[in-house]
């Protein structure tokens, strides 16, 4: 049985917090690099999300026979944070044995490296609001009181994508195979998930259960879209990302004080 | 700072090699229930031992140096004594703070700007961004390479990349320096100066770890020298006496051309 070392773990976390301007520059030097000899960077991707959403949002509100100005909110309020959320992982993959250079060079903390993935991830995620924004001011989405959950729920999106970055790193450092499995398992999951359409359309019953209700992914989506549409998520929504969020720190942490001192062989 | 030091206490590195044998499904496979082996015998993972029981004490002031053919394990203690490898077995103590040189400028961008790479290598060397503003004007003069900073790296020539990876990596105030040999820095004329830099830093630190093929290096620099083989310690002791009765012993003639400091490599 491996010995868990919390002694480095905690030394890890706390370079993280004292060194957050570290990651900070390195996030945003990752992002400002997007944009060397283009003229918009980062927003090519925004762009071409937008193209997407745009004529998707047309095509499905026909399909669906549903009212343009109603879906293309929804819509664009799920995405956003589903790709916030599917780069992340992806990214996340990678996160160690991308940056075997550095590991192997000097006692790096991997909860900075960790970080750098989160925050860049938030700063792209900042050039796509701009799409909600142009949208939800011509289908005139209503601002109320709940609009500003999205900074709580926000919050503890980026508190869960921290310690998924962190597992899927060490993770996939050992094993070679979760990555590609990673991946198709997210587009699956972009289409069985709630993001196109709504979880009324499924009508209830134990597909909906299944999909909405112990669907994490539809937990985390929906804490960031209701309040955009100016609503409240579910009480549920809440008590599930919450205990999300614990039994994913608890879990990451355990397996992380025991092969954190791993990482660099496996790299 | 007079209080560093490093012990190491029967410290053991192995390392495991991943590969074609063991993977996740053949993991998956012991995780859903156990096959039992026709042999009864445990399989063990094949791993290769790079340090085998290595003792060591170092002090403030001394610089050792390690010799070794390739792969006797010096990088490899040096890796440990970094906090990058965790020994598989043994201790180890270190106080004071680490300064692992080994390649130059890890997390260098060559999209980046030779000045926005001077800040992000002197944080990720663990530099505070005072401690970088004071010492850029410093870098900038020291690597010669002018209104160049201002332009990506991409459009340095390889040298000029070097040197300027040379001058972060050496602004450093180490109080345990590990330096492992190639830090090389450009053409000939540089090389003067990169040694010079070198003794320098060399005399900020507490102490020093040197490896290294050339002999005269290690004489002129260390004080103790350990001579390295498959991971063992074959000697230790007082550097010019230890390697020159190492030699005499062996047939074999010094690796490295005598005099040759900072190579490139």
């Amino acid at each position: 049985m491996i010995q868990p070392d919390y002694t480095r773990t905690e030394i890890d976390l706390r370079t993280a917090v004292t060194g957050w301007r570290l990651w900070v520059r390195l996030g945003w030097q990752d992002v400002k690099r997007r944009y060397r000899r283009t003229a918009i960077g980062p927003f090519w991707s925004t762009l071409s999300l937008g193209i997407f959403m745009l004529t998707l949002g047309i095509l499905w509100s026909r399909l669906w026979k549903q009212d343009i100005r109603g879906y293309l909110p929804f819509l664009c309020a799920g995405m956003l944070p589903w790709v916030l959320m599917s780069s992340i992982v992806t990214e996340a993959c990678s996160v160690f044995t991308g940056n075997e250079s550095i590991i192997k060079s000097m006692w790096f903390s991997f909860t900075v490296l960790s970080c750098v993935v989160v925050w860049r991830n938030l700063i792209v995620l900042g050039h796509n609001a701009v799409i909600f924004l142009v949208i939800a001011v011509i289908c005139l989405v209503p601002v109320t009181a709940n609009t500003f959950l999205v900074i709580p729920g926000l919050l503890l999106f980026c508190l869960n994508a921290l310690w998924i970055t962190i597992l899927l790193g060490m993770v996939c450092s050992r094993y070679r195979d979760v990555a590609p499995l990673v991946t198709s398992i997210l587009q699956i999951a972009m289409f069985v998930t709630p993001i196109f359409w709504a979880p009324a359309q499924l009508g209830a019953g134990r597909v909906n259960a299944v999909l909405v209700d112990f669907n994490p992914i539809y937990h985390f989506i929906d804490m960031i879209r209701s309040p955009l549409l100016g609503n409240a998520p579910t009480l549920w929504t809440y008590e599930a990302v919450m205990m999300f969020t614990v039994f994913g720190w608890l879990g990451t942490l355990a397996l992380f004080s025991r092969f954190a001192r791993r990482i660099a062989f496996w790299i | 700072m007079a209080t560093s030091s490093i012990e190491l206490r029967d410290v053991t590195v192995e390392f495991p090699i991943y590969g074609s044998q063991k993977s996740f499904r053949s993991e998956l496979k012991q995780a859903a229930g156990g096959i039992i082996r026709r042999d009864g015998s445990q399989r063990r993972r094949v791993s290769v031992r790079a340090l085998d029981q290595i003792n060591l004490r170092l002090e403030h002031g001394d610089r050792l140096g390690l010799v070794g053919h390739n792969g006797s394990g010096k990088s490899t203690l040096l890796r440990v004594m970094a906090g990058v490898y965790t020994p598989t077995l043994g201790e180890v103590r270190i106080d004071g703070s680490v300064s692992p040189l080994f390649n130059i400028a890890p997390g260098m961008d060559p999209d980046d700007t030779g000045y926005e790479n001077i800040v992000t290598c002197g944080l990720l060397l663990g530099m505070t961004l005072a401690e970088i503003a004071r010492k850029a004007l410093e870098i900038a003069e020291f690597c010669e390479l002018g209104n160049f900073l201002a332009l990506p790296v991409r459009t340095y020539s390889t040298g000029m990349t070097l040197r300027l990876g040379f001058a972060i990596a050496t602004a450093i105030d180490p109080e345990i320096l590990l330096l492992d040999e190639g830090l090389g820095a450009g053409d000939v004329r540089f090389a003067e100066k990169a040694k010079a830099r070198v003794d320098a830093l060399i005399e900020r630190s507490s102490i020093l770890v040197l490896a290294s093929h050339a002999d005269a290096l290690i004489k002129s620099l260390c004080n103790k020298v350990l001579i390295l083989d498959s991971g063992k310690i074959v000697r230790f002791g007082p550097a010019v006496e230890t390697i020159d009765a190492f030699r005499a012993e062996s047939d074999e003639a010094p690796t490295a051309k005598p005099g040759l400091h900072v190579a490139s490599g």
